[in-house]
């Protein structure tokens, strides 16, 4: 069981990916917030990443789960895949899904991402800047030995990340949760924990 | 500590308000601008901010921050002001204190200060408080709005509020009971919910009792017992009821550690009033079913070692006392007091690091030690009180008609309870002046708002005031924006106006060099650090070897080491309560029939039990308007679906919460997490009052009565109310 972050790490072995932990999260959004002030995202319509909650059953037997959710940059993203100016790509390095802004048509003249992407992630501002935003993995971070700023704001540590073959040796490779099933044919970039009843 | 990183400068500091944690928040600096905030990632536990911190720079480059001193031109209230210089603006004050003092004598000035800064040295309630006090006294007020419950039955039960165990002794429990209890949302200390996972994940069982099934109980807890707000006493009663009568109590710990408890035993079995306080006795008041109060009373009696976590929520209710008193009493009975795992169930501070007189007592010792005891010797007015002692002034029993009211660290308007007396009460004294950063529902009414910095604009050092193994030194990120000044830099410039001498021309630095000087005499965890070597530091981690736990010396010996009580025992029969001779706050703890609980006769009239929550997007009213944090999630209403269904109501829709005080309108959020017949709304948002007296921000206090219990508690979850369905006017909070 991990006791807190994992190291910092250098080398990117191929695709990394995110690890969640529902049965942690207390739904405090202090990862949202992390994000918004790094990346200065002000526009609050945009989130890079947003944190879900579901509720269920009837009183008094009822249950709640979050879910902490942001691009989960998958190995073959739908996105890319409709994008018609090739403006979204996979970094060669380490498969992040990056998005070129200058060559972006924005979301009202084309959204062709937003109806592709399974799980809603692109983002398209509310003011005149209306091309496509969104996770970054933190690169400007990460390619210089940090962290996403995310997995260290989590004051229950239920975030992780790294190569998605490690986090899959370390943590399984469940992709369902409560109120959401994020397996599908992009083959996303993460692996999750289940809050059990 | 600042950090260089080529144009970029990273400064450690906290965050000042009052919740329960004390996190640490490293501000991103470049060209003298705020560029982002990152938290600590440095020795474990981190001491890891949340959404609020994160948040904090939109706090200090908000565009309704209040940027310079401003005359009122409008009426009180409606929030119309004029700039005018800190030369007129100080002139004001200074003349105004001077005359209220002459013409009406220095009670008549009334000074709220309250907890918008808690746990820092230099920059809270006691410069004006120096100030006020070298000029000849005030009143003041006292109570608190959070735990006064909790801090009155641990001084009366223990003789002392460090009763309390570290957050890492949570990983020492098998059994853990969260009354009212939920520190996901409130941070009840900085890392405790990151050890209730822990504890979880070891398969400690814990269990919820709440009204609602909070974000707390669905990540921690196995069970949720909901129960009825304000009977939770019956419930703890009928839970000694079991202990007792399948004894399961340690009667070898209550014979060697506590005096009362035959007498507390006769009242449960029923031997003093004809009553047994049986499981069905208390589920016909309380609603949890007799067999759950059995189980959870078998499991704490016989788990061992349990926690039974509370801190004000149940005490915040009419006779809250009695909830702290009881559930003390348990503690005792299940003999989980003095041992690692256990939790004494008194006010929660640990013995460890700073004591709490060290934040800010003793530097109210230090900035009014051998000064004219003025505020001392007048009588204090308590913050329920203070809306009716302006309207009734002498005639209604107060010490003084007051003429001047000065607010600081406080938006009363909107925290203090029946918000629409406050209204009418701040008509009435000739003048009104108000330290803000913002134009809140309190600024509002000031004759004269001065304009103060934020905290990442000063230095300061902060303790965690529920207690913690650190201290951080508060660096001052940025110069102070616009024309904003600290509390204490007006206070200094006022006393040069009032001609009073030696208030004290230091520099803040200064300051803060004395008092951590002080600090050394307070602190349970020797030594400190130099001055120098903490503010290098920035964060300073005690390394604990052991989780620090309440009463180990006594639990060993007590003969030896008797508690800090007048008996030298715990006492759950307290002598010094009996001789105030009151029934309503008897010298046992005993349930008492609540004002405005589930069996009050209103009740026919106003049927749902509203309780005042806390919301994790803000501070109590802080940060309140910030946009980053208000998109999280709306401003709403809890109301079960059985209780929406026959009103008509959907989830999304606007509604009016209503009683005899006034009106809100609101959002409902129709969900099943709240027991039926129990309403919530988080306190804190802001008070809009439309043309027709009926408040859009929905602000809760609008709806609460302005009256304490017997021993001074806060009773904001004591309030009946009626919901409708409202059809014209939309709200969001």
């Amino acid at each position: 069981m991990s006791m807190g972050p994992m190291d910092k790490k250098t080398m990117h072995a191929g695709q990394i990916g995110f690890y969640f932990d529902q049965t942690r999260c207390t739904g405090c959004y202090a990862c949202v917030i992390a994000c918004r002030d790094w990346h200065d995202i002000r526009d609050t319509k945009v989130q890079w990443r947003s944190v879900i909650a579901h509720e269920w059953g009837k009183y008094p037997d009822v249950g709640l789960a979050y879910a902490s959710l942001s691009c989960m940059h998958c190995s073959q993203p739908a996105c890319r895949d409709v994008c018609p100016v090739s403006a979204i790509r996979k970094r060669d390095s380490d498969g992040v899904v990056l998005v070129d802004r200058d060559l972006c048509l924005g979301g009202k003249a084309c959204g062709k991402c937003r109806e592709a992407c399974p799980y809603e992630i692109p983002q398209f501002g509310t003011g005149d800047d209306d091309r496509m935003q969104k996770c970054t993995f933190c690169v400007d971070r990460i390619d210089t030995g940090e962290q996403p700023v995310c997995v260290l704001a989590c004051p229950m540590y239920a975030l992780d990340w790294g190569p998605i073959d490690e986090l899959r040796r370390k943590y399984g490779t469940v992709q369902h949760i409560y109120g959401f099933s994020l397996a599908s044919e992009a083959q996303p970039s993460i692996v999750l924990k289940f809050q059990s009843e | 500590m600042v950090h260089h990183n080529g144009s970029e400068r990273t400064v450690i500091t906290s965050c000042p308000h009052d919740c329960g944690g004390r996190c640490v928040l490293k501000v991103h600096v470049t060209n003298g601008m705020i560029t982002r905030i990152t938290t600590d990632e440095g020795k474990e536990p981190q001491l890891r901010a949340c959404a609020r911190g994160r948040a904090y720079r939109q706090r200090v480059y908000a565009p309704d921050r209040l940027r310079y001193p401003m005359l009122r031109t409008g009426s009180r209230g409606d929030g119309v002001f004029t700039r005018i210089s800190w030369d007129e603006a100080l002139d004001r004050v200074a003349d105004a204190l001077k005359r209220t003092a002459t013409t009406y004598g220095p009670e008549s000035i009334l000074y709220v200060a309250y907890s918008g800064n808690t746990g820092t040295f230099l920059h809270n309630q006691l410069s004006v408080f120096r100030l006020l006090s070298m000029l000849g006294g005030f009143t003041p007020v006292w109570g608190s709005a959070s735990f006064w419950g909790s801090l009155f039955s641990s001084e009366v039960t223990y003789g002392t509020v460090t009763a309390g165990h570290t957050s890492d002794d949570i990983l020492n429990a098998r059994f853990i009971i969260m009354w009212g209890w939920n520190p996901a949302e409130t941070v009840q200390r900085t890392t405790t919910a990151w050890y209730l996972a822990q504890a979880r994940e070891r398969g400690v069982r814990i269990v919820s009792v709440d009204p609602r099934y909070t974000d707390s109980a669905a990540t921690f807890a196995a069970q949720w017992i909901p129960i009825r707000p304000a009977t939770d006493t019956a419930m703890l009663v009928a839970m000694a009821h079991v202990m007792i009568t399948e004894q399961l109590h340690d009667q070898a710990f209550l014979d060697r550690h506590t005096v009362g408890f035959d007498v507390f035993q006769k009242y449960v079995l029923g031997e003093t009033d004809g009553i047994p306080k049986t499981p069905a006795w208390a589920e016909h008041i309380c609603g949890v079913p007799a067999q759950t109060i059995a189980a959870l009373a078998r499991d704490y009696a016989t788990v061992k070692p349990a926690k039974l976590l509370t801190l004000g929520a149940p005490g915040r209710t009419a006779f809250g006392e009695q909830f702290h008193r009881a559930a003390a009493t348990l503690a005792a009975m299940t003999g989980n007091i003095g041992i690692y795992g256990g939790e004494p169930a008194g006010f929660g501070l640990p013995a460890v690091g700073l004591q709490p007189l060290a934040g800010t007592g003793l530097i109210s010792r230090k900035l009014t030690g051998n000064l004219p005891d003025g505020a001392r010797q007048r009588p204090a007015l308590h913050i329920t009180k203070i809306w009716d002692a302006l309207l009734k002034g002498k005639e209604g029993g107060y010490a003084a008609d007051f003429k001047m009211v000065y607010i600081t660290n406080s938006n009363c308007v909107n925290q203090f309870m029946n918000t629409t007396k406050a209204v009418r009460a701040l008509q009435i004294p000739e003048t009104i002046v108000v330290h803000e950063q913002f134009m809140t529902p309190t600024a509002r009414f000031a004759d004269i708002l001065l304009p103060i910095n934020t905290h990442l604009e000063r230095y300061d050092i902060i303790r965690p005031w529920q207690g913690g193994p650190y201290y951080i030194y508060m660096d001052k990120a940025i110069e102070p924006l616009y024309e904003s000044r600290s509390d204490l830099a007006i206070c200094q410039a006022l006393a040069r106006r009032l001609g009073i001498e030696g208030y004290g021309d230091f520099t803040e630095e200064q300051w803060l060099r004395m008092f951590w000087q002080e600090a050394e005499n307070f602190t349970d965890t020797k030594p400190l650090p130099d001055y120098d070597t903490l503010k290098r530091e920035g964060v300073h981690k005690i390394p604990l070897d052991a989780p620090v736990i309440a009463f180990a010396e006594q639990r060993e010996n007590p003969e030896a080491h008797p508690y800090p009580t007048p008996s030298g025992k715990i006492e759950i029969y307290s002598k010094k309560l009996a001789d105030r001779n009151d029934p309503l706050l008897p010298p046992i703890p005993m349930y008492i029939e609540p004002w405005e609980g589930p069996h009050d006769p209103r009740t026919g009239k106003y049927p749902l039990q509203l309780i005042s929550t806390h919301s994790k997007r803000r501070i109590h009213s802080n940060m309140h308007n910030l946009p980053w944090l208000r998109e999280l999630e709306p401003h709403t209403v809890w109301i079960n679906p059985a209780d929406a269904a026959p009103r008509g109501i959907l989830h999304g829709d606007t509604v009016k919460v209503f009683n005899d005080r006034g009106a809100i309108l609101i959002t409902a959020k129709v969900t099943e997490r709240i027991m039926p017949s129990v309403v919530s709304i988080d306190q804190g948002a802001w008070y809009d009052p439309g043309p027709d007296g009926v408040d859009r921000g929905g602000c809760v206090n609008v709806l609460l009565e302005d009256r304490c219990s017997p021993a001074g508690a806060f009773c904001s979850n004591s309030c009946l109310v009626q919901i409708e369905k409202h059809y014209v006017y939309g709200t969001d909070g």
